[in-house]
């Protein structure tokens, strides 16, 4: 996947989140940001999702810059890539399965019994198929978050998009969550992804961004950016984040 | 352990329940057999059974009546309901001033305006169509509060998540915020719906003749002047007894949906 930025700028009132954020990347397949909270990621990360607007500036993907022109062009464009969140958002009056396949049949045209073997094919392969026919409220955090995931690549996104998947997690279910997404990875699924798991960042990134005071600090592949040379800011967020790890 | 706790207050114990029941039903009889015995009133019941036709055609057309009203007020509800949060200025502005406007003033006192002022110089002359819509315009207030409330009440994620995975507007509303809403906001309905009913009975002011209207005509030619009122409050409550009833079902089944 090709990624590049021009100048993209995105304020909230008074604060400039991201301030002329530039950046151009050839070939990532898994794409990582990290850095301080508050720091901007998920607002990057929203703009590339296409569910927020910049206020300057463009993001270009494979060469097609996004169309933040019209709310139209932008479903258009959400509908090729999927975003799981920070909180599991199952729809909670939908069982696992028919959250995943309600935007397979309503926003991409597949028929009922279709979108449902689909569906099943991709519980089983991720050993959810017990979960099936259960609502969100029976089911686990890991076992939401999972089902999430599913929901987002049943669609066969040109990439997928995480926020901070595991952070509502209890830890005892961190590594199912992670599992499946290394999983999905090496499989060739193309990843942007926030995180404050270090270990997963280093394994599973091609690619870091550290993000944070209007923009991107420090970039690199992760033994770099991991590496003792990097930026001050950097290895004191590195610091206290590995603390205890 | 958790559901003895729960049982506790004579959950299971089904005599316990009987007594009580029983004894709460003795009190009050008791206590209205003292306030009638201290009147000293004669009660002529044979009068109640002459007019009996009379009562139960009130009572049809109470039934009827706010059964009309229900299924425009629900319309009301939701137009109303909704637009209090549209974009468009008018609609929502138009919406906000029909909600509290009703719901700011006696049910009595906007039966006297529409009949007597909006009816009237619209021509209206079928007093149960005046009746519907004047249910109707009431309890849609109410229950466009209601569905405001349920809206809200789904959280921005969900629209997010909605709109993240490619929805309309139309769509996430169709299929992510109603269903949810209706689930929550059935047990509200059904309690409206039962307010309505009573409510209705206010009708008799402008001279619908409905079920109470049918006890005040009985006074006034027989001269009697409470047992009237007895099959009045027995065939309200036949109607509101059940729906409480489902209300709480209704309810119920929703916290454990949760
Ligand atoms: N919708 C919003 N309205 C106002 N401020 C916002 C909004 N979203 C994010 N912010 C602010 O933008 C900054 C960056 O937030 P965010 O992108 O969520 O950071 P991160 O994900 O790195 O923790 C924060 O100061 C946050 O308070
Ligand atoms: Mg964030």
């Amino acid at each position: 996947m090709k990624l590049e930025l021009r100048n993209l700028t995105k304020t909230y009132g008074p604060l400039t989140v991201l301030d002329r954020v530039s950046l151009s990347l050839e070939e990532v397949h898994s794409l990582v940001f990290i850095g301080p909270s508050g720091g901007g990621k998920t607002t990057l990360l929203r703009l590339i999702a296409g569910l927020e607007t910049p206020d300057d500036g463009e993001i270009i993907i494979n060469d097609h810059p996004v169309e933040f022109g019209s709310e139209e062009t932008l479903r258009e464009y959400r509908k090729r890539i999927g975003m799981v969140f920070q909180a599991y958002n199952l729809f909670p009056h939908l069982t696992a399965l028919e959250n995943i396949t309600l935007p397979l049949v309503k926003v991409h045209g597949y028929a009922p019994e279709r979108a449902r073997e689909e569906a099943l094919i991709l519980l089983e392969r991720f050993h959810l198929a017990d979960q099936a026919v259960k609502k969100p409220a029976q089911l686990s955090g890991g076992q939401k978050q999972r089902i999430a995931i599913c929901r987002a690549v049943a669609i066969r996104p040109e990439f997928l998009l995480l926020d901070e998947p595991t952070s509502a997690l209890d830890p005892e279910y961190t590594s199912e969550v992670l599992d499946l997404i290394g999983e999905l990875r090496s499989e060739g699924m193309r990843l942007i992804l926030v995180t404050h798991e270090m270990g997963f960042a280093r394994q599973a990134a091609d690619y870091l961004l550290f993000v944070g005071d209007g923009g991107i600090i420090s970039q690199g592949r992760p033994e770099i950016l991991f590496g003792k040379t990097g930026d001050e800011r950097v290895s004191r967020f590195l610091n206290k984040v590995l603390k205890y790890n | 352990m958790n559901s003895y706790l729960h049982d506790l207050p004579g959950g299971t114990n089904r005599k316990a329940h009987l007594i009580s029941g029983v004894f709460v039903a003795l009190l009050l009889a008791g206590v209205f057999w003292f306030g009638f015995s201290r009147l000293g009133y004669r009660f002529a019941w044979s009068t109640i059974y002459e007019y009996r036709l009379n009562f139960l055609r009130g009572y049809g057309i109470t039934l009827l009546l706010s059964l009309f009203a229900l299924i425009l007020s629900l319309l009301l509800g939701v137009l109303f309901g909704l637009g209090q949060k549209s974009r468009f200025l008018p609609y929502r502005y138009f919406s906000l001033f029909y909600v509290e406007l009703i719901r700011g003033t006696p049910l009595l006192v906007q039966i006297l305006i529409f009949f007597y002022v909006i009816a009237n110089a619209a021509g209206l002359n079928n007093r149960f169509v005046v009746g519907v819509l004047i249910m109707a315009l009431f309890a849609g207030a109410y229950i466009a509060e209601i569905i405001r409330g349920g809206v809200e009440s789904i959280g921005e994620s969900q629209r997010e998540t909605a709109r993240s995975l490619g929805f309309s507007p139309v769509q996430t509303y169709r299929y992510v915020i109603f269903p949810q809403v209706l689930t929550r906001i059935l047990p509200s309905l059904a309690g409206q719906l039962a307010s309505l009913i009573k409510d209705s009975s206010l009708l008799s002011v402008i001279a619908i003749k409905e079920f109470t209207m049918a006890a005040r005509e009985m006074n006034a030619n027989t001269f009697s002047t409470l047992e009237a009122y007895v099959p009045l409050a027995v065939g309200y409550l036949l109607l509101t007894l059940p729906i409480s009833r489902l209300t709480r079902l209704l309810e119920r089944k929703f916290s454990y949906e949760t």
